[in-house]
């Protein structure tokens, strides 16, 4: 009987068993909306507490340039929750790479652990001391009774205290930088396209004025005429130039499908189309952060319940 | 015909343009290289020194954590005088040796690292003894204190850990041919690692 109970036991368990997540497979959702600072992959806090924790933390990167990655977990590979923080601020680099203002917080409740990482440049304002407070304080009663929505809320709301605290701390300048980056990339795009065009037209009416008796590029149009076939859909153009050196004479002949709509509907559409795959990175009305290469001494603190 | 900005270069005067640039292009070449090489040196071995002056720092660290702690032990566990005793020790004699970058010989940093480890088992006795004061544990300034000597020990780990991926980015650059040519004629030197902590190599031991 008990060899049977212990059976199902361990059915259950294996079926209810979440993803062990790896510093490469822990989604971070910040890199597609920059909205997005909870990575929450097995729905352990609700979506109300991850709304007000996105927001907070939001407004913490934009008034104080504190970059946050906030995770819930299961279960994380290893069960160190500081070598874990620690090798996800070293792939992604999170925080600015002036300020240093990189912060990372992760719970796993299955390994019963948790920390608060503190990028180099905030340990000042979130010393290793200030770290293990909020978590005695603030964190840990929630945690024990299993209220994990409230312990991250909680955690946030008194780290966003200290921070507002603290001048020194500028904000925005990583998140304006992004949405400049954003639009400067989407601004050369649009001056490399004009110029090109406007290459295109220079080195068409070149070509059209260099004049082959005398080597110059004086031929000057001074007719044109046009004739159209409606059964072959084709519209001749015959312009006649002139030399304004040497008055040699010479006639340029060319075609237009009547239905094409000419060059200039050809080249606009290439341009809408390279505009709009530039445009493709941004999801939901919303761009994709990034992270600004911050880097981790090991500063913060770490627990167990 | 080769034309250069619509001008017709002749035959003769292509050729002496090549082979003035070439000749030019060979003295000047080994300058180049050398000022380029023994730059690249000079700047790595400048971010080792750094690299080393942090990790000093985060040992000092350590040490100025350490009065404060033991201080706040006393009050509960007077009578583990002696583990306090071999703390502060510890301690004294670890902040006696400091090490200056340019003289980071293999003895030196193996002196230095010996010392610092007594640190390190003094340290973890005394906070092994304190699992035994329940009203220690309580107390939030011994729990934030704790998380200082956590935070520092990891801080350690990390400084150790950069310090040895500069030293081995310097070490490759003074090694690799042709460098190792200059490095030899301007006097650069390989430098030294940290090794693993002694009795790192064991798995702590866990007992229920």
């Amino acid at each position: 009987m008990r060899k049977l109970l212990l059976y199902i036991f361990l059915c259950i368990a294996t079926v209810a068993t979440a993803a062990t997540y790896s510093v490469d497979n822990l989604p971070i959702p910040y890199l597609q909306d920059k909205t997005q600072y909870v990575s929450n992959p097995d729905d352990i806090l609700s979506q109300t507490a991850v709304d007000s924790l996105n927001l907070w933390l939001g407004q913490m990167e934009t008034e104080h340039g504190v970059q946050t990655v906030l995770a819930v977990v299961e279960r994380i590979e290893g069960g160190d929750t500081y070598e874990f923080c620690m090798a996800l601020g070293r792939k992604y680099g999170i925080g600015s790479k002036e300020q240093n203002t990189g912060l990372i917080i992760l719970l796993s409740t299955g390994d019963r652990a948790y920390t608060i990482l503190t990028g180099r440049g905030l340990e000042g304002k979130l010393p290793d001391a200030i770290c293990k407070r909020i978590e005695n304080r603030q964190m840990l009663p929630a945690l024990r009774e299993g209220d994990w929505d409230e312990a991250m809320l909680a955690t946030v709301r008194a780290i966003t205290k200290y921070v507002d605290g603290d001048p020194s701390l500028v904000g925005g300048s990583d998140f304006e930088h992004n949405v400049e980056d954003g639009f400067t990339t989407f601004g050369m795009l649009l001056l490399l396209a004009i110029g090109l065009i406007i290459f295109a037209v220079w080195k068409d009416r070149r070509k059209k004025s260099y004049c082959p008796s005398c080597h110059q590029y004086k031929m000057k149009r001074i007719s044109s005429r046009v004739t159209t076939n409606r059964i072959l859909g084709i519209r001749t153009h015959h312009d006649t130039y002139r030399c304004t050196h040497c008055h040699f004479t010479k006639e340029l002949h060319w075609d237009e499908h009547i239905n094409s709509g000419g060059m200039g509907a050809a080249a606009g559409g290439a341009l809408g189309s390279s505009l709009f795959r530039g445009g493709g990175g941004f999801r939901g009305g919303s761009f994709g952060g990034h992270f600004g290469g911050g880097s981790f001494g090991g500063g913060g603190a770490s627990g167990r319940f | 015909m080769k034309t250069l900005f619509g001008k017709v270069l002749t035959p003769s005067l292509t050729g002496r343009v090549r082979g003035g640039s070439f000749i030019l292009l060979l003295g000047i070449l080994p300058f180049l290289f050398t000022s380029c090489t023994y730059n690249k040196l000079v700047e790595q071995e400048e971010t080792v020194d750094q690299k080393w002056a942090d990790v000093q720092t985060q040992y000092q660290r350590r040490a100025d954590l350490i009065p404060n702690l033991v201080n706040t032990v006393k009050g509960y566990a007077a009578h583990e005088s002696e583990t306090l005793e071999a703390v502060i020790a510890a301690r004294s004699k670890a902040t006696q040796i400091t090490v200056n970058a340019d003289d980071l010989t293999p003895e030196k940093l193996a002196e230095y690292q010996a010392a610092q480890g007594e640190v390190s088992q003094a340290l973890g006795k005394l906070l092994a003894i304190t699992e035994n004061y329940p009203d220690l544990k309580a107390n939030e300034q011994f729990s934030e204190l704790q998380a200082q000597l956590e935070g520092t020990e990891n801080r350690i780990a990390e400084s150790r850990r950069i310090y040895n991926e500069a030293v081995q980015t310097y070490n490759v650059s003074v090694r690799r041919f042709p460098n190792n040519i200059w490095a030899m004629i301007f006097g650069f030197e390989k430098k030294t690692m940290f090794a693993a902590e002694a009795g790192a190599e064991k798995a702590p031991e866990v007992q229920f």
